[in-house]
Parts: structure tokens; sequence; C-alpha cells
């Protein structure tokens, strides 16, 4: 390793009013690096990161890039300078071509024209360089993520980029796709490429990082050499104490309260997502749902919670057929619903905490009594709420918006599991949230379950489905192609999730 | 004491100070026009005050002009109630998140359908065939709303698009059914107008003599009382409120979200129509083919809405601000040797659209207010609706 | 890429064929051919359904229902003019009803250009119809100024970009909704054409006989019968509004510039991350389209009638806004439906003075069709995905 660094961050410092979401952070990337920065949701990354790439400007710091001092206004200036970034929610346009979207903004021409035969020959060539396979007259809209991701990547380094940044980059994939993507970045390390690899999984850092630095509350807690450290120090670093797993106790199964039958339901553009599912979940068991994104999941849960009609098939929850009544009947048949998106769906977070307690039973008394609403009914039901859900942060006549992210979610399960419900359907129920609202969350889903609740999770983090199934499901191309018990190792619903292993047999 | 105003202020800042310092900005604005090509302002604008008859309730106005002054607030008042009924058209699906420009269009199937039941049956008694006249009319604007909603509902397509098109169709529609030979023409074969609305279906007079205030004005004010208690107190208020901050949300709770849809531009669509009515049949009688396309009562509800922020009582002052605008340039009203009227008239629709302008900017400005205030949170997202206060 | 891979194949050139053939069938009916065995329009209607239905049945659904649609109005249609007696056949249907659509279609198909590059930036634009009616006004207004029509031109493009600037700043940088702005860009524009109208000319409008745009006259072309009529002598500016078709077309799917524009109104971010402006992008495209709104409100009153009326655009501006829809954003498509609705103004003044059928119902047309054209009958309309979004950096 060279000795100077071709990346030095001094004293980033970044505040959003009241908030420091960066305080004096140092950072250093050697050339040829692969550099880890850890940090839990909200630890800062994403900002220091933003500020590295030029799209917000830090209130005090300087960056050295190549050793002298780089001023960033605007992205543009760090693509000049050699940084190259894959943000986590890729910045690709669906509508248009891999090739368009690659040579975006450095578009080889021919007179006032667009050269696309020249562009395509630019794609091959990178493609073929790096080893990194796409298609490159597909419209992103119809290729898959993993794949999406390489065409964020060869965006970098048709940029020239020096330095990748890689922000969550394994989130969205399977554990052979991780290992693919580990590939390609020890071959860009060997020719000479640096990366900062953004993450908050362990198990990661310490197999692709050679150095690692750890994030906390906008701080830089150490920077480590991956040799010579753990996971177990690696997570103390990370969330300031050492961190438990989650106890749970045998299942205690008993009839089934949630049957899914030969279930087919359409997606938004008329395919078909979910393709002939039938399963159970019993009264007092978890089960886990496990697939990668846009394999049927969200379609089924839709389904089951009454938001799309499905095409063919059953849903019979406690004895009640909600197949295509409505997210009401699904509601009132006893299925509660975490969605995957708290802020988009769980929450209307212009309301009131009481009002967005009450969502559910709005036309119920006595919150509304013939179409008129009583006021200090649904005052009284949501400071009950509070209570019991230990909601901080703000009372009945506090907007949503205003709550922290895991609060938020506990209004939510609040609203969710409060009445008679004895199904929960939940749908990446941590996202987002920190260390400890992931820990309350999980309590409380292991607690509903105690108390005989069914629930079905659905999770892309195999880490949280491990942690909390009786049984696991593996979706796939909207069939469910294999069931097992909590004991299955990672490697195994990996494989399935893509389609391989004993899942052909099913 | 200070003290508690200064807080009610504070509070109450956004909702009473940006719409008031909006219409300022709008008519100094507007008065630097005037000065530019060679008018005073000051003139001008006392002139126009006068011609919207406002002058009536100020106590130094002698007893002569009060009565010259009556004349005009009758009409200012006439004006100002069909205003208020096509700004409750935009501003209930305002709060459902919906923005319609289909006043225009539904406050004309209003008129359509008023002329044709308030033109025949003259053997019915008044209450009977007023209130059928009223129900028609606000059943056609319904009709005309609820087709831009079943559209929205069923296959997602922009309310905005739909009920630009809708208003056009409705006008030269009207205009086809109205013209000579068309198929409602009246019984004059030569003058492209309606039939006259029976005596049965019009409404009472409430006050003056010549074209008198007439009752409309009381269901306008009834359709605010309404559309304030539907908003804030009924379990549909709340679903309309709930998919308009947040349709993803609402329909996650089991709100049914396409049903909100319809039934607010409906309700939306009835009370354009009532507007309709309530000019058909409380003081135009008859409809010429040419005053169709001519008529801005649903596009100025839109002003007024947006400028009232879709509260009742904003409402009835930006119409009665808009009415008065409306009168007080008019030929009738304004005196020709101060400013002439038909400049003023243009004026008055400067006036109007630098509103709206100011207005939809100023959202942000109370948005952003409201960001610095709450610490930490990620920038909002800027709202198409602002749907705060009703 | 090679010139002959823009020759569509397969299913999308069968519908075209499909097209084509269909509107033979109609031409053979029409004067001057006027063929009158119905069996002609009949098999060529027939042969155009087939390949419409050949092409739907290969996914290729826009166009094959497009075809049979085509295969159907047209077929009906020229039995219709079949059955009528020649004289009011010809009367209604020959070479100047086909020049008045061109008439008629020329300020909607530069409205509906502007309409294109402002919403492919991702800018909605109700203001349309403001800024048509702004540039009809300063057309007139700079034509008498100056004596000259070059001159009202440049004045109207000017007014045009101004009025687009103050949408421009109220819904990028100052992120107000769109829809309000461009409500208010129509309200301003009434109000201040209007007043300038009266406060200048008074109520005697504009004087009688102004410089106006010239027709070019094609000599070759003048002369061949049928064709001759319709294109051989053109005002200049529908010569230009064609230039200016192709040239948009070109630009928008065929450079960088274009490939930018269009991922500013497709994903703002993923555009401002590889370092493209989008604000500069946004104002370009929004005050482009205020110039060429203004021209097509220019060819109202310089180039067509030759005076200025309060509000003389009528609505002219929504139905360009409409085109723009019903061709899904491209600027063929647009003008597709700027002829289409050209076409049925022209037919609305030829059947009321021949057969008496109400101008006013025809004119109800093009929204109707736009009507469908959302509900999706017509295949789905997709805007770009930011459109109407403001954007806010960092």
């Amino acid at each position: 390793m060279p000795d100077a660094p071709l990346l030095e961050l001094r004293g980033i410092t970044k505040r959003f009013g009241d908030l420091v979401a960066n305080d004096g952070v140092d950072l250093e990337v050697a050339q040829g690096e692969v550099h880890a920065l850890l940090g839990e949701n909200g630890a800062g990354k994403s900002t220091l990161m933003n500020v590295l790439y030029g799209l917000t400007s830090p209130d005090a710091g300087e960056i050295r890039f190549d050793g002298k001092p780089l001023r960033l206004r605007s992205p543009r200036d760090a693509i000049d300078a050699g940084i190259g970034m894959v943000h986590q929610h890729f910045m690709l346009i669906p509508v248009m071509t891999v090739t368009e979207n690659i040579v975006l903004a450095a578009e080889p021409r021919e007179g006032p024209l667009l050269d696309y035969g020249k562009a395509h020959d630019i794609v091959r060539d990178l493609s073929d360089r790096y080893g990194l396979a796409v298609r490159p007259d597909e419209r992103i809209e119809s290729i898959g993520v993993a794949q999406q991701q390489r065409v964020e990547i060869l965006k970098a380094l048709y940029r020239s980029a020096r330095l990748l940044v890689l922000d969550e980059p394994t989130a969205v994939l399977t554990p052979q796709e991780t290992s693919e993507l580990f590939t390609v970045i020890r071959s860009l390390r060997e020719q000479g490429t640096s990366i900062i690899f953004i993450t908050h999984k362990l198990n990661e850092v310490l197999e692709i990082a050679d150095r690692i630095t750890v994030l906390r509350r906008g701080k830089v807690m150490a920077t480590v050499a991956t040799t010579g450290t753990d996971e177990r120090r690696l997570a103390e670093l990370m969330v300031g104490r050492s961190v438990q797993r989650v106890e749970k106790g045998a299942a205690q199964p008993g009839e089934p309260l949630l049957s899914v039958r030969d279930l087919v339901v359409h997606d938004s553009r008329g395919l078909e997502a979910v393709r002939g599912a039938s399963f159970d979940v019993r009264a007092g068991e978890i089960v886990g749902l496990a697939g990668v994104d846009g394999n049927g999941q969200s379609e089924l849960v839709e389904a089951i919670t009454g938001l799309v009609k499905p095409a063919a098939g059953t849903v019979v929850a406690d004895g009640h057929d909600i197949g295509g009544h409505g997210a009401r009947a699904s509601f009132e048949a006893g299925v509660g619903h975490i969605p995957e998106d708290r802020q988009r769906r769980g929450l209307v977070l212009d309301f009131t905490l009481a009002e967005n307690l009450n969502l559910r039973n709005v036309r119920r008394r006595p919150i509304s009594r013939f179409g008129i609403l009583d006021p200090r009914a649904i005052a009284e039901r949501a400071r009950r709420l509070l209570g019991e859900y230990d909601v901080r942060g703000g009372g009945p006549g506090t907007r949503a918006r205003a709550l922290s992210g895991g609060n938020q979610q506990k209004v939510v399960i609040a609203r969710e599991m409060s009445g008679t419900q004895r199904i929960l359907v939940a749908s990446q129920p941590t996202r987002g949230l920190d260390v400890g609202a992931i820990e309350f969350v999980h309590k409380r889903l292991l607690a509903v379950r105690e108390l005989g609740a069914a629930i079905l999770l659905v999770s892309f983090e195999l880490d949280e489905i491990l942690a909390l199934s009786d049984r696991i499901l593996v979706m796939y191309e909207g069939r469910i192609v294999a069931e097992h018990g909590s004991d299955v190792s990672e490697s195994v619903l990996g494989l399935e999730m893509m389609g391989g292993g004993s899942a052909a047999a099913v | 004491m200070r003290d508690r105003a200064t807080a009610w202020l504070t509070a109450k800042s956004p909702a009473v100070l940006l719409p008031v310092g909006t219409t300022l900005l709008a008519f100094v604005i507007g008065g630097l026009v005037v000065a530019l090509t060679g008018h005073n302002p000051g003139s001008a604008y006392r002139a126009i005050f006068n011609g919207t008859g406002l002058n009536y309730l100020l106590p130094w106005t002698s007893s002569e002009d009060k009565d010259f002054a009556a004349l005009n607030l009758q009409q200012t008042l006439i004006i100002t109630t069909p205003l208020m009924l096509t700004a409750l058209a935009v501003a209930l699906p305002y709060r459902c998140g919906m923005f319609n420009i289909g006043g225009q269009g539904q406050y004309v199937a209003g008129i359509v359908a008023a002329i044709v039941v308030g033109s025949h049956g003259a053997g019915l008694s008044k209450p009977v065939h007023l209130t059928l006249a009223l129900a028609a009319a606000a059943l056609a604007g319904a009709a005309w709303g609820g087709i831009a909603g079943a559209m929205k509902a069923t296959v997602g397509a922009h309310e905005v698009i739909s009920t630009i098109m809708l208003n056009w169709i409705a006008i030269y529609g009207a205009q086809y059914l109205f013209e000579l030979n068309g198929p409602l023409q009246g019984p004059l074969p030569d003058v492209p107008q309606s039939d006259e609305i029976t005596s049965s279906a019009k409404l009472p007079a409430v006050w003056g003599v010549l074209q008198p205030l007439h009752a409309g004005i009381f269901l306008a004010l009834a359709a605010l009382v309404v559309y304030y208690v539907l908003i804030n107190r009924t379990v549909f208020g709340y679903e309309v409120r709930a998919v308009g901050y947040n349709a993803d949300a609402a329909g996650y709770g089991g709100i049914p979200v396409a049903r909100s849809y319809v039934a607010t531009l409906a309700i939306g669509g009835a009370f354009a129509g009532l507007a309709g009515a309530c000019d058909v049949l409380g003081w135009e009688f008859h409809i010429v083919t040419n005053d169709i396309a001519v008529s801005q009562i649903g596009f100025i509800g839109i002003a007024v809405a947006l400028l009232g922020r879709n509260s009742a009582i904003g409402i009835a002052l930006a119409a009665l601000l808009f009415g008065g605008l409306q009168v007080g340039t008019s030929a009738r009203a304004l005196d020709p040797t101060v400013f002439p009227p038909q400049l003023a008239g243009n004026l008055a629709v400067i006036i109007q659209g630098l509103i709206i302008l100011f207005i939809g900017a100023q959202l942000l400005l109370v948005y952003a207010w409201r960001a610095r205030r709450r610490r930490g949170a990620e920038p909002p997202p800027v709202p198409r609706v602002d749907p705060t206060a009703a | 890429m090679t010139a002959l891979d823009r020759i569509p194949r397969g299913a999308r050139g069968v519908a075209i064929l499909g097209i084509v053939v269909g509107l033979v069938g109609l031409e053979l009916a029409l004067p001057p051919l006027q063929v009158q065995a119905a069996a002609v329009p009949v098999v060529l209607g027939l042969a155009a359904a087939a390949c419409a239905i050949w092409a739907l049945t290969r996914e290729e659904r826009k166009l094959g229902i497009w075809a049979l649609l085509v295969a159907v109005v047209a077929t009906a249609f020229a039995i219709w003019v079949q059955g009528k007696s020649d004289t009011s056949t010809s009367l209604v249907v020959n070479s100047g009803l086909f020049a008045a659509t061109l008439v008629y279609a020329t300020p909607l198909a530069y409205g509906a250009l502007g309409g294109i590059f402002c919403e492919r930036a991702g800018v909605v634009n109700i203001g349309l119809e403001g800024m048509m009616l702004t540039g009809a006004f300063f057309g007139i207004w700079g034509t008498v100024w100056s004596g000259h029509w070059a001159i009202g031109l440049v004045v109207a493009m000017l007014a045009g970009a101004l009025v687009a600037l103050v949408h421009a700043v109220f819904s990028i940088h100052l992120r107000a909704d769109q829809i309000v702005t461009g409500t208010a860009i129509n309200f301003l524009a009434v109000g201040v054409t209007g007043y300038a109208f009266i406060d200048i000319y008074g109520s005697n409008g504009t004087p009688p006989s102004i410089d106006s745009v010239p027709s070019i006259t094609l000599p070759g072309i003048e002369s061949i019968p049928g064709i001759g009529g319709v294109f051989g002598s053109l005002n200049l500016m529908i010569w230009v509004v064609f230039v200016l078709l192709v040239v948009t077309h070109l630009l928008l799917f065929r450079t960088p510039i274009g490939l930018r524009i269009r991922s500013v109104g497709e994903h703002p971010r993923a555009a401002d991350t590889v370092g493209i402006p989008v604000y500069r992008i946004r104002y370009a495209c929004v005050m482009l389209s205020g110039v060429l709104a203004a021209l097509g409100g220019a060819y109202l009153s310089v180039g067509f009638v030759g005076s200025f009326g309060q509000n003389m655009t009528v609505g002219r501006g929504f139905i360009a806004l409409a085109a723009v829809i019903f061709g899904k954003w491209r600027p063929y498509g647009a003008f597709g439906a700027c002829l289409l609705f050209g076409f049925a103004s022209g037919l609305a003044d030829r059947l009321q003075s021949v057969a008496g059928v109400s101008p006013n119902l025809l004119a109800t047309l093009p929204y109707v069709l736009t009507l469908i054209a959302l509900v999706g009958l017509v295949g789905r309309s997709r805007p770009p995905a930011a459109d109407g979004q403001p954007y806010v950096k960092g």
C-alpha cells in the first residue's frame, strides 16, 4: 500500500438544525484500499458520503484528494476529480437503456448527434474489462437489481473513477450475488481503484475490507485494520454497548389462523407476480418469508391484507374468506399489517398521532357515531395506546412527522395490534431503525407470538428471518420454493432465493 | 394582553397574514400598472371601491349615496354567492389531494340543468319547482365532476387534465344546446338564447328592487357551513383528509381511496352546479349563448379557494373580495370619467392572476418556516396541496 | 446504426401499412378521384383491418389499435362520401379542407412542441394558453410598432420567454405548485394583454392593415392537382413548424442534449448525480416552451388573422396541451394529434356552411378524444416520471 492517501477528510462537520450529522469526521483512504464505513442507521454515513460527492456542502472541514485540496460544489466536481458513487437507491432512469444510463452526461458524439454505435462499444469494452456482464440495449426497468448495480458501477468506471463509494451495496443482494460483487471489488482493488464500502453488516466488513472506520452519532469511534478485530468489538464500537441476540422460547403452534391456497396475484403491470402460493401460519408461531426483493413478496402481502384483489386462490383469516374484499375486511377479520414503508404507507405524517392511531377504527363506536367523529374518544384512546406502547416524543396532538423513526414504528404497531387482531403481517418491520428500536420491535413481535398470534414476517435481512422465525419459507419468482425449520443455514437459503438448490425439486 | 395578542398572531399568521399580505402586494402591483399607464391609482381604486357598494357599510356615507351604494352592494353579493360555491368546488377536492380546475364546466352543467328544469313545469308549486331545479343543477354538476373523479379512480387519469377537457366540452356543448337551431334554443327563432325560467322556479328576492339580491346567498352560506362540518367533524371528512395527505397510507388503513376521489369531485361539482343554478334562477333567468364562454365564475373560484386557503371563513371573505372586484370594475358600477371600465376589468384579472401566483409560492414559505422550527428532520416534501385549515 | 435500422419492421411495419392502406381507400373515394364502387373502400378497409389484427396479436398494441380505428373510420367515411352527391361532397372535402387543416393545426403545433420541451424536462405547463395569448398580442404590437412582421415575431418570442420565465422562477426555484402557477399565468396573460390592448389601441382595435407573414409558393408543386392545392402556397410559419417538428424530434431523441433533457424529466436526482445542471436545463426548456407557444399565438394574430382581439386564443393552448398528451409527449405523435384537431376545425367550418352541422358540437371533438386517450383506450399515456415535481437539490 503506498504511503500518501488518495483521499483525506479532515474535521468534516455538518449540521441540520440542532442535529449534528457529522461531527469533526476524519477519514483516510489509501490508493487501492477497500475501506469500510461502518455504522448504524442515522450514524451519519450517508451525510458524509453526500459531502464527499458534492451533494451537500459541509459546515466545516477539508477534503484532500490526491494530496491536493478539493472543493466540491456539485457532483460534477466530484466526478471530474475521479470520485464515483453507487447510491443505495440506484440513480438509474428506468425507461432508458443500460447504454444510455452509462453514457449520460458524457456521451460520445458524432457531429451534433449522439453516437449510439460508439456508446454501445464503450459499454461492451468496459463490461468485458471488469467482468461486469450487462445487456447494453435492455431498459433498466426490465433488468434485475443485481444487474442494475453493475450498471451503476460501470457508470462510475466509465467516468474513470479512482475512488468508488458503494452505499449499502449488499442490501438488495442474495448471499451469492454478494460474493460475486466481492469478486468484482477485489479485481477493482487489484487494478488500483480505491473503494469506500458503506454498510452496517459486520460479517461483510470483515470479509472484504482492509481497514474499517466506525461512525456513531456523527463521530468517528475508531479506525481499525481488519486483521486484529472481530465482530464483537466492532458491534460494541458501532452501538456503544454490547448487543445480545433476542432470546426466544420454543414455539407452541396452535391451529392455523392464516391459510393461503393457490394464490395468484398480478402486479401493477398485469404480470403474474405471485404464481400459486399456498401456506399456513398457525397461532403462536412466526413464519419468516425470505426472498430477494421483487419476487412477489410485496404482492403476496398486499393480497393478504386486502390491498389488491387476487387473480385466483383463497386467503382465509381466522375462518373468514378475505381474498379481494378490501383492506377493511382484512383488518376486521383480524389481520394487522405493518407495511414495509411506514412513512409512505404506515402513517399519514401530517395527521396527529391521535388521528393516526384511529385510522383503522374511525368508523367504529365510540370513535364515531352515525358518521360524526367524537374528538374526546379519539384523544382518549390515543393517550392509552401511546402509554401502553411507550411512544416518546409527543402526545395525541403531535403530528406523526415530528417523531423519530422508531417511535413512528411503535405507533404503527400499536394501531395494528391494539384491537382483537390475532394475525400480523410484518413487512420489513425494522428497516431504517436503530439498534434500540430494532430490539423493541423484535421483542414486541415475540411477545405477540407468546400471546398466541400468528405472524408472517417478510424481510430481506436473512439475519432477522433466522433470529425470529419458527419456520422459514423461501419465495422465488412468485412461488414458495422451499420450507425449513429455524435451523437452516444462510447459504442454503441464499441459494434457494436465487432458484437454485433444493428449490428446483419442489 | 399584548403577549396573548402576539401569540395569537404567531399561531395564526400563516392563515391570516399571508393571504392579506398577498392581496395587498397584488393590489400594489396593480396600482403600479395603473400609474404607469398614466392614471391615478388612488382615485382609480377609490372609484372601484365605491363601485363595489361596500361604502354602504361605512358610517360616513351620506344617505343619498347610500341608495346608490345599496344597488352596487346587491350586485357584489349576487356575484359573491356563486363564487363561494365554485370556490368550494375547488376546496373540497383540494383537501382530498386533487386540484379541480373543472369548476367552470361543472358550473355550466348546473346552468343547463337549472334552465331545463326551471323553464318547464310551470304548474308546480314554488317550493317543489325550486327544489327540483336546484337538485337538478347539483346533480348535473356532480355528474360532470364525478366523471373526472371516476377517471382518476379507475385508470388514474390526472384530474387537472381531465377537468380542463371537461370544461371545454361543457362550454362548447352548452353553446351547441342554445345556439340557433340548437336543441334547447328558446322561443325566439332569431335569438340564440335559452327559454325563460318560470316564476315558480325563481329564487326569492331578499334585498332590493331593480336586480335584487336573491336567496341564493343563504344557500351559499349554508354550503360553507356544510363544508366545514363535513371536513372537520365527520368520518367522511377524516377519510378525505387522510387521502389528501397520503393516499397510500389511507388505503393501507382501509379507507376507500377511489371512492373518496369520486365523492369529493362529485360533491365539489354539485357545489359548482348550485352556483350555476343560483345565477340562472336568481337573476339571469335565461342564458345567452355568447355569454357561456365569457363567464369566468368557475375559474375565479380557483383564485377564491386559494386565497381563502380552503377554509370556510377564508372562502367567504375572498369571495366577497373578488365579487366586489368584479362588480366594482364593471361598466355599470365604475365611473368612466375616473377610470375606464374596460381597463378596470382587465386590471381585476391581473390582480386575480397575481394573487394566485403569490399564493402558490407562499404555500412554500409557510412550509419552509415550519421546517426551520422543526429540528433535525430531513427536508420536508413540498406538498402539492397544503390542506392546513378549514 | 444505419438508416436501414430505422425502417420499422415486423408488427410495427404491418400496423403502419394497415393505416396507409385504410387511408388510401378513403383517398380513392374522395375528389378528385371519386371512385364510386363501394367494393374498393370495403376491400381496402378489410385489408387494413387484417393488418391491424395481425399487428395486435403480435404485441404491437398501440399502432394496431390505431390501424383498426383508421380502417373502420376511413371505410365508413368513404362509403358515406360515395353515397353523397358529387357536388356537396366536393364542397366539403377538397384540397381547401386539407389546407385549412394545416392552418388550424399550425398554432396548435407550435404550442404542442413548446409543451413537449417543458414537460420532457419535468415541468407541467398548463400556462401554454397564456403564453400563446401573450405571443398573439405582442406579435401584433411589435409588427405595428416596427412595421415589419419579422420584428413582431421577435417581440412575441421575447414576451413569451418572459412570461415563461415567471413560470420557471415560481415552479423551479420557489417550488410553487406548477398547476397553480400555470393557472396564474393564464389569468395574467388575459389581464395584461387585455389591459395593454385597450390602453394602446382603445376600442377601435389594432390597425386594419399590418405587415403580415408572407406565404411561400412552390412553383413546381403548385400545379400538381390535389397536392398543389394543399402545399402549393403556404404561410412561411407553416413551413417553419414542419422544420421545427423534425428538429425537435432529432434534438430530443438523437442528441446528447435531448438525452439530458429527458433524464431531467424522468429522474432529476439521477441527472444531478452525473453532473447535469437540472435547474439550468429546466429553465431553458420552460423558456423555450414560452418562445414556441408565443410563436403559435403570433401565427394566429400576425400570420393568419392580421389583428388581435381580447382572449383571441380561446382555449387553443389547452388543445395544444391535449395534443401533447394525446401524442404521448412525442413530437410526431403530438403533431399527428394537432392535424387531427385541425382537421376537425376545418371540417366544422365546412359542414356548417354545407350541411348545417353545428360547429360547436365539432369543437368538442379534441377534448372528447383526449378524454378517451386519458382513459387509455388508445394505449396508455405515460408522462415523464418527474413531470410536475419540483426538484430539491442536495
